[in-house]
């Protein structure tokens, strides 16, 4: 047992991530045992011992890595045979290049792999060592961009601003399991064998290869699932043993319950029920669906308060936006914006509803 | 954590002053560790001095932003790490992106026999020990000790947890260490018996 425990804190000390108390713990056990000193010793010594490095071989990558960036026309304006050290774009053409990269990025799959994170399940925290050890992807977009993922089983999932989906390495093995914050579009490729399920903070939906929409993002006050075509389950957080079975066109609506109303007068006020079930409408003029149409990069509202809309509005462009009226708050829009800039959009709204606005570089004061 | 502080002072002057010479001995400095990464990923030299050029073309693009990183060696080999599980999943090989199938190689083994007070028959016997340590421990390993990172940060790039990345660090140390432990036993035998 205490060897055990002294190789553990021995390695610590050597990669100096040991702490006071472990060394003075490692002190204690290396006392009792003073037939380890040799070994400690010649392996304090290999320890320290620097690897053997290769200079001509970094020399000879750094030069492989700037005739790439050449090849790569990423300065592309730049004549053939300079010298190396002209290779580097001045700030001018730097900015070029940046906007060359967004593009670029736009284009590979507009997704940030924004880095995996350790996966630590809820229920094996409670001291189990078998902590299980995810290996997760995570794909998130940012407010004001959206971005489309092909999921390892072909599935597609359009992510809008704002969102965040995750997926561990077990996916597709047995079941097809992803978790998403945020707004997502998913046509679910089809596999009766493979259920796919997408966990939220409210809700379970469980499909077998269908198209569907999803928006949970954690600050709404509901989260909404909307059915295109197929059948999908869902299962409500807290109420593990009802199964809400939706059709095609319909859409269910949760409230989400540990969302804290800011204001206690909204609370009694609040009628709607937890869960409700609702016709998808279509568009008279093109049938279109509203719950989707921003994966056709395409903002729709329909009857909407402005206080909700303001919250689009900050996704979608990435805005801040306080409206210092209550009254305002409440006024109801319908409408469609798809390549208007926010002053052309909220011009737009002052059609039909008169307010003021103010830009101050990230945040919009909209006032009476 | 020195290292962390001299990336950071170069990051900083390639920031501030589209600093050439800072970014070649960034590059200089970091591209043997973070190749050798990209390489227990993808198992193709070719494509790992791709992904380590990619993100040096990244670490240029995104200069300005660069300055303010806590750990930079932990920043870039995360970065090597995505960018390799992208070229991954481009070449529709999603198996190996799971980190139990990354396969370190390692370079400690190549040490200076003049400099340690040991036989050349217990160097051997440590290179081979070293040599046959299991693929995640020799992870570990490479990663800590090779690579200089803290024992968070390779849990969090390998998936696991810190616990485990301290028993594989335990089960190197212990498989090495048993090669001195056996001669040094054998040693105080025999002294015992002239004595």
């Amino acid at each position: 047992m205490s060897q055990e425990k002294f190789w553990i804190l021995f390695s610590k000390k050597l990669s100096k991530e040991a702490s006071a108390e472990e060394l003075l713990e490692l002190e204690e056990l290396i006392h009792q045992h003073p037939e380890w000193q040799y070994a400690i010793q010649n392996l304090e010594d290999l320890w320290s011992l620097d690897p053997v490095k290769d200079m001509h071989e970094e020399e000879d990558a750094y030069l492989l890595h700037l005739q790439r960036m050449n090849d790569a026309s990423f300065f592309e304006d730049q004549p053939e045979n300079l010298p190396v050290s002209d290779y580097f774009p001045d700030e001018n053409r730097g900015r070029r290049i940046r906007l060359k990269w967004i593009m670029a990025a736009a284009v590979f799959i507009g997704l940030i792999i924004t880095g995996f994170s350790i996966f630590h399940n809820k229920v094996n925290a409670k001291g189990a060592t078998d902590v299980k050890q995810g290996d997760i992807s995570e794909i998130s977009t940012r407010l004001g961009s959206k971005s489309k993922v092909q999921l390892p089983d072909g599935s597609v999932v359009w992510l809008n601003a704002g969102s965040k989906l995750t997926y561990d390495k077990e996916f597709g093995q047995a079941i097809r399991e992803v978790s998403l914050t945020g707004e997502g579009f998913f046509d679910v490729a089809k596999n009766k064998e493979k259920p796919f399920i997408i966990h939220t903070r409210a809700i379970d939906i469980k499909v077998l290869g269908t198209a569907f929409n999803v928006k949970a993002y954690p600050e709404d006050k509901t989260t909404e699932t909307s059915l295109i075509r197929g059948s999908i389950e869902v299962s409500v957080r807290n109420r593990p043993n009802e199964k809400i079975i939706l059709s095609p066109n319909e859409k269910l609506v949760v409230r989400n319950r540990d969302i804290v109303a800011p204001r206690i007068k909204e609370e009694k006020v609040d009628l709607k029920p937890e869960i409700s079930i609702n016709q998808l409408r279509r568009s008279p003029i093109d049938s279109t669906i509203a719950e989707t149409q921003w994966v056709e990069n395409r903002l729709v509202f329909r009857d909407e308060s402005f206080k909700d809309l303001a919250v689009s509005f900050e996704r979608w462009y990435n805005i801040k936006i306080t409206i210092s009226d209550s009254e305002l708050e409440e006024a109801r829009f319908s409408g469609t914006f798809s390549n208007e800039t926010i002053e052309q959009a909220l011009q737009a709204l002052m059609i039909t509803k008169s307010f003021r606005y103010e830009i101050n570089s990230d945040q919009i004061i909209i006032y009476k | 954590m020195p290292e962390n502080n001299k990336i950071k002072l170069l990051l900083s002057e390639i920031a501030l002053y589209n600093n050439q010479a800072s970014y070649k001995e960034l590059f200089i400095l970091m591209h043997s560790r973070l190749s050798a990464f990209a390489y227990s990923i993808l198992k193709s030299k070719y494509d790992a001095e791709e992904v380590v050029s990619d993100v040096f073309i990244k670490i240029w693009e995104k200069r300005a932003k660069l300055v303010d990183i806590e750990s930079p060696v932990f920043y870039l080999f995360a970065a090597v790490k995505n960018q390799s599980i992208n070229k991954l999943a481009s070449q529709k090989k999603q198996r190996q992106i799971a980190s139990e199938h990354w396969v370190a190689q390692l370079n400690s083994v190549y040490f200076d026999p003049e400099k340690l007070m040991m036989t050349a028959e217990m160097i051997r016997h440590i290179s081979q020990v070293i040599n046959t340590l299991p693929p995640k421990c020799r992870m570990v390993f490479k990663l800590i000790k090779e690579d200089g990172l803290k024992y968070r940060e390779a849990a969090e790039l390998l998936q696991i947890s810190v616990k485990t990345v301290e028993a594989q660090m335990a089960i190197a140390l212990r498989r090495i260490g048993k090669c001195m432990h056996l001669d040094v036993s054998g040693q105080a035998s025999t002294q015992s018996v002239k004595k």
